[in-house]
């Protein structure tokens, strides 16, 4: 019985154009077209503050001969005049200059004169590379003179040179591999998508499935069939908790194609990872999300039972929007790392551990924890759901 | 054959409610309470049309949720050809039929497919459903669009549909909530044609209405409510009679308004 009711609704929920999108198409369209939009702007980004043209002022040039001309030599710095010294960050802030150089009066050392040169820019864009363009330029400049004084002193061999100016050295050794590195940053993001989506592709469902048969007057008779509402409320169940996983799972096949086409061709670092998370990975991905749709499921019912109409449900379903983003944005967070402390916080447990699992660092222990509390939880919210689903004041609310 | 003993239902009140100086305190409210209906008795011989009766409020949809086991009674029960509502709700929704005014339809179904479905929900195997919808489509005139959505039909096309939904499992027992309430007259004439049907095969017929032609067209006997209380039962002639008018509007409002006259003096 709870088959006939199951094929029913799933036949409805399948004519019905706005549950589709929600269901089908958001993830299987929305996941690789945001995957390559986030990667390409990132990367134009990047790449545009690297060649963008840096049009600077330079102040008391004669301090230190060869920096203007190392500046006037390379294509990517144009000079500004015109621009007063007192005026610098004022013209930084209208961008008439997006830096400025001002060389402090040399002071004599002995060897030969130490001189400071002042950068002004903004620091406030995370993509800005003033800084570092600068920086290769200027110590192009002090490297040139430091090696003049070398030579000036005999000091000739790399070793010599070495052996003065850096007589101990700290050899840096990173153990992490790469694939840790940029999971740490990428991998929050993506469990967050994947939950979205499983909750609004079981969003639709469950509101048609209990409001809906209120507004429309179908629920009282209903009712009145020959058969167990717990079996009722199962049959609907099963088709929304079917909504929530396709979601979750053509959200998960969609990152899975756009791995395995598009991803390929992206380079460097991010591709490594991209390369190294392999079909097992995204297998476990999709497990910690079933129990996940369960629990949405029977929640969204619940709250989907108790309104009157689809307006009610929508409004009621408001506030779990947040019950539900605001854990799976915990896990974007810098500092918050899978432990037995957060493996027991619902949701953002699974969000957690779907970053470990891109990150290629899961502990397999906590994984089984994970899935078998979230699958009690569920649990409980499918027995809550049955309760309320048979409590008069909840069906027939005046 | 029905008989309805002593049947009553309260509900729990929200904590509370201001009421406006104006408002008339509802004798039904008892602390936290409301009774909603009490102490119900009547019943109706197999075969009869019984008419429910009272104004809005009254109590007459309480008083159907629950003999059609939609809801629980507080106290007291009803029993169809002797199968009990509180103890044997399942085998009592087999025997009956239900169907109100504001019933809709699943819009995204055709007519077959939501006919079958409510078969199939009665336990009725594939291939019973499968007759059953021909031979009611063949009988309500549906075979033009049986095969389209329900969306996609006129609101006396749907009246049909919602018809042979409730007439499916062949229910000895109908239950019909105002059922021509904000229907057109040839979609309510459908409905009053289907009661005046069922009495011809020997099913027994419960319907709310306040539209006393309906009563005087086809109702053998009458039940009034008024404030969740039995305030008369009887046939139309006795009816007519205790309400000191031919005309049954006349007759009904005295039988509602003396009931009130006279707690008024108490």
């Amino acid at each position: 019985m709870i088959w006939t009711i199951y094929r029913k609704e799933l036949r409805e929920v399948l004519r019905d154009r706005r549950t589709l999108i929600f269901m089908i198409v958001l993830p299987v369209v929305l996941i690789p077209l945001l995957l390559n939009l986030t990667t390409s702007l990132v990367s134009s980004a990047v790449e545009k503050a690297r060649t963008e043209t840096l049009s600077y002022a330079l102040y008391h040039p004669e301090r230190l001969p060869g920096l203007g001309e190392a500046l006037t030599a390379d294509a990517g710095f144009e000079e500004v005049t015109g621009v007063d010294e007192a005026e610098i960050a004022a013209a930084i802030e209208d961008e008439r200059i997006k830096l400025a150089l001002v060389v402090d009066a040399p002071v004599e050392a002995g060897v030969g004169p130490n001189v400071t040169v002042n950068l002004y820019y903004n620091g406030a864009s995370a993509t800005s590379k003033v800084k570092g363009r600068t920086e290769e330029l200027v110590t192009a400049v002090s490297d040139r003179l430091r090696d003049e004084r070398l030579t000036a002193l005999r000091l000739d061999t790399a070793e010599q040179r070495d052996s003065l100016l850096r007589p101990v050295k700290l050899e840096v050794h990173n153990t992490a591999d790469m694939r840790e590195v940029i999971g740490e940053q990428a991998g929050g993001f993506l469990p967050y998508i994947f939950i979205i989506f499983c909750y609004l592709g079981a969003l639709y469902p469950a509101i048609d499935l209990a409001a809906g048969e209120k507004e429309r007057g179908t629920l009282e008779t209903l009712l009145l069939a020959p058969i167990p509402r717990v079996k009722l409320v199962m049959g609907k169940f099963l088709v929304v908790f079917s909504a929530g996983v396709t979601s979750a799972i053509l959200s998960i096949g969609g990152l899975g194609a756009w791995l395995y086409s598009e991803g390929q061709e992206v380079g460097g670092a991010l591709g490594e990872i991209i390369k190294s998370v392999g079909p097992l990975d995204l297998v476990l991905i999709a497990l910690m999300l079933i129990p996940m749709a369960a629990m949405f499921s029977a929640l969204l019912l619940s709250i989907s039972i108790y309104a009157k109409s689809f307006k009610e449900a929508q409004s009621y379903s408001a506030p779990l929007n947040t019950v539900v983003i605001l854990p799976a944005v915990l896990a974007m967070l810098p500092g918050i790392e899978l432990d037995w402390t957060w493996a027991m916080v619902p949701i953002t447990n699974i969000s957690l551990a779907i970053k470990e699992l891109i990150k290629g660092t899961m502990d397999y222990s906590m994984l089984v924890a994970i899935l078998g509390s979230s699958v009690a939880i569920a649990g409980v919210c499918l027995v809550f759901c049955t309760k309320w689903f048979q409590r008069e004041s909840v069906l027939f609310r005046g | 054959m029905l008989e309805v003993q002593g049947l009553g239902k309260s509900f729990a009140l929200p904590r509370k409610r201001k009421r406006s100086a104006a408002e008339r305190p509802d004798p039904r409210e008892q602390g936290r309470s409301f009774h909603a209906v009490s102490d119900v008795s009547f019943t109706v011989e197999a075969g009869a049309i019984l008419g429910l009766l009272g104004p809005n409020g009254a109590g007459k949809t309480t008083l159907m949720r629950m003999l059609s086991t939609a809801i629980k009674p507080t106290h007291g029960t009803a029993r169809f050809d002797g199968v009990d509502i509180v103890a044997a709700p399942q085998e009592v929704r087999r025997k009956i039929g239900f169907l109100s005014g504001t019933t809709g339809l699943y819009g995204r179904l055709t007519a077959r497919e939501m006919i079958t479905y409510y078969g199939e929900l009665h336990g009725l195997a594939r291939e019973v459903v499968g007759a059953r919808v021909e031979q009611l489509a063949a009988r309500l005139k549906m075979g033009s669009f049986l095969d389209r959505r329900n969306d996609a039909l006129s609101t006396g096309m749907k009246q049909k549909v919602s018809i042979a939904r409730t007439l499916v499992h062949d229910p000895q027992v109908l239950i019909f909530d105002e059922p021509t309430t904000g229907l057109d007259v040839a979609a309510a004439q459908t409905v009053l044609e289907l009661i005046a049907r069922c009495r011809e095969e020997g099913k027994t017929v419960l319907f709310s209405t306040h539209h006393m032609h309906e009563v005087a067209r086809l109702c053998s006997r009458v039940v009034i409510l008024a404030e969740g209380a039995l305030c008369f039962a009887g046939t139309v002639e006795e009816m007519r009679a205790q309400g000191g008018s031919a005309a049954l509007d006349e007759a009904f409002l005295r039988l509602v308004g003396e009931r009130e006259v006279s707690e008024g003096a108490a």
